[in-house]
């Protein structure tokens, strides 16, 4: 069994749009992979080619090149899609159905006993909290509600890898913590989550690995710890009492030093020995010091401006 | 094999679902029984004696043409919504195949067109026993051509919802339908040894091809024979179910080949 559970190759996809058949390059030449029970994160702003590759990776759209493999087969496999729960962007379903008779639906589709689709769906509708609406019809179900059934239809066949489409949005604070809760709980029973979000802090808290995609190409991708320490740390010292001859020093070296009060903030590059003991030897008071690290939207936003930048000089 | 057949059934099982609950083919239905009902007030101005008949060719001609527009706007509709609503998504990445949704969508339409036509078909046998018509064999027969038809109609409309808009497709459909119902005049004029095609001989090709492609619908009309009183032969029904059926299979496999090719953005 192959540890892989998504390898994308030089995966590139052109629409042609329009009576002139004008060329729109939605991904170009991507290669990165997804291995096995981690939770990996796909970001980038909108029309980056978030979902054209998630949807390549789903079968809906055809790659105009490149190459993509699913738990080491192909898509259009359907053992492959039997072993895959997705969720696409804002789920849609068919509205005269209830929650009931959609699970059910699907159910069928993946060849579930009538006795497994009733129990499956008696549990998931109670997981995702809409055990109290599964006789309503969908059209009267709010933004919300329709992401949990998205959630429920997509762990319906207990998959070994979930392709999520922007799962939190459209869900109020609770509503993300609860489906946050349910992809940690996926994630300690080892499934695969591969999923694709614009809140940065529940990608943050939740992924190990990311991709960040950006005008179709992939700008930064690895393990999430590498590439926020791969920033330029920061060490953000806070003191009572220093003498103001040693902050003047720190500020002629080029450190940053504000002033609360009667507390000093000194930011210090890299390692903070030196400036801490200065401060202590000056007779300072030291009230805390805290690592200052990079967070995934200060990476983002930098990739961001970078491709900004790349783009005006080319 | 089981598994695609279950999977074909859920398919067809959720587009009867759908189709029933739209208030479309609702509203088609109930105009499809005023057109019926409307016969037996014609056949009140008829001369005496012409009654039966009225409703025996309006009646037909109403089953035809609500059965007919019935399967095309379903048809446009059914497919497409999948499409432009989006739940296609969630349905693909399922395991199914798209030629299996196809074929789900047809089986599940069909059914719908089975509910219609056996309503109207005997809401229409019952208008003509009550003008006092000798009410046979051949009356429901006549009901199995109608369904064959809009069987062929149903599977042109999947045909062009497969890959066209539904105003495209609906026109598409019914242009098809008409030029169908007609393909024995364009035959005729095609074995004439003057007219049309003798005077433009350009377009005597393309014509030959469009014969050659186009289901030719005519074979499902018999109002004609039964108001002539000519029987129609349980042969001539098998005949016409057979190629009934082998035009619904090729227009399926093109409508599943159309949709393999798709992607949806």
């Amino acid at each position: 069994m192959t540890d892989v559970a998504i390898q994308i190759s030089d995966l590139a996809k052109t629409f042609r749009l329009g009576l002139s058949m004008k060329k729109v390059e939605a991904v170009r030449g991507i290669s990165f992979q997804v291995n096995q029970g981690e939770v990996f994160g796909f970001l980038g702003p909108n029309g980056a080619g978030k979902t054209t590759t998630i949807k390549m990776a789903m079968g809906l759209v055809k790659p105009s090149k490149g190459s993509i493999e699913v738990l080491g087969g192909h898509i259009e496999d359907r053992k492959t899609r039997s072993r895959i729960g997705y969720l696409p962007e804002h789920p849609y379903f068919h509205d005269y159905l209830t929650p009931v008779e959609t699970l059910n639906f699907y159910g069928k589709l993946f060849g579930l006993n009538g006795a497994e689709r009733k129990s499956r769906i008696d549990r998931l509708l109670d997981r995702v909290g809409l055990s109290h609406a599964r006789s309503r019809t969908l059209r009267k179900f709010s933004k919300g509600m329709l992401q949990r059934l998205g959630i429920a239809q997509a762990l319906l066949n207990e998959p070994d890898l979930l392709v999520l489409d922007e799962p939190l949005s459209g869900l109020d604070p609770i509503g993300r913590k609860e489906i946050r809760d349910i992809l940690v709980e996926q994630r300690s029973q080892g499934k695969t989550i591969f999923f694709s979000s614009h809140i940065l802090s529940d990608i943050e808290v939740i992924c190990e690995n990311v991709a960040i995609i950006q005008n179709g190409k992939i700008r930064s991708f690895g393990r999430l710890e590498e590439l926020l320490n791969s920033e330029l740390s920061l060490v953000e010292v806070t003191c009572k009492g220093a003498n103001p001859d040693v902050l003047q020093a720190f500020e002629t070296q080029g450190y940053r030093v504000d002033r609360l009060g009667e507390y000093d903030r000194v930011i210090v590059e890299g390692q903070a020995n030196d400036a801490l003991s200065q401060l202590l030897n000056s007779g300072a008071e030291i009230q805390s010091v805290v690592p200052k690290r990079d967070s995934l939207e200060d990476l983002f936003v930098k990739e961001s401006t970078r491709q900004v930048d790349e783009g005006k000089a080319a | 094999m089981m598994g695609t057949v279950n999977r074909s059934l859920a398919l067809a099982e959720n587009t009867f679902l759908d189709a029933i609950r739209n208030r479309i083919f609702l509203g088609l239905l109930v105009m499809a029984i005023a057109f019926l009902l409307f016969s037996t007030l014609l056949s009140d101005l008829a001369v005496r004696g012409e009654a039966e008949r009225v409703v025996l060719d309006f009646g037909l001609f109403s089953m035809s043409f609500c059965g007919v527009l019935i399967s095309i706007v379903m048809g446009v509709i059914l497919l497409h919504k999948e499409v432009e609503k989006k739940t296609i998504y969630t349905l693909l990445s399922k395991p199914v195949s798209r030629i299996e949704v196809i074929v789900g969508k047809y089986l599940g339409m069909l059914s719908v067109l089975t509910v219609g036509m056996t309503l109207m078909v005997m809401i229409w046998v019952m208008l003509l026993a009550s003008k006092g018509a000798d009410v046979r064999i051949d009356h429901a027969l006549a009901g199995f051509l109608l369904f064959f038809e809009v069987m062929i109609v149903a599977a042109i409309a999947m045909v062009f919802s497969a890959f066209s808009s539904p105003v495209l497709s609906g026109l598409f459909t019914f242009g098809i339908f008409g030029l169908g119902r007609l393909l024995y005049l364009i035959e005729n004029m095609l074995d004439s040894s003057k007219g049309f095609f003798v005077n433009n001989p350009g377009l005597r090709g393309p014509a030959e091809v469009f014969v050659w492609i186009c289901p030719d619908l005519s074979v499902f009309n018999v109002s004609q024979d039964l108001l002539q009183g000519i029987p129609v032969t349980g042969a001539y029904v098998g005949s016409a179910f057979g190629y009934a059926m082998a035009t619904v299979v090729f227009l399926l496999g093109f409508a599943s080949v159309l949709f393999l090719r798709r992607d949806f953005t």
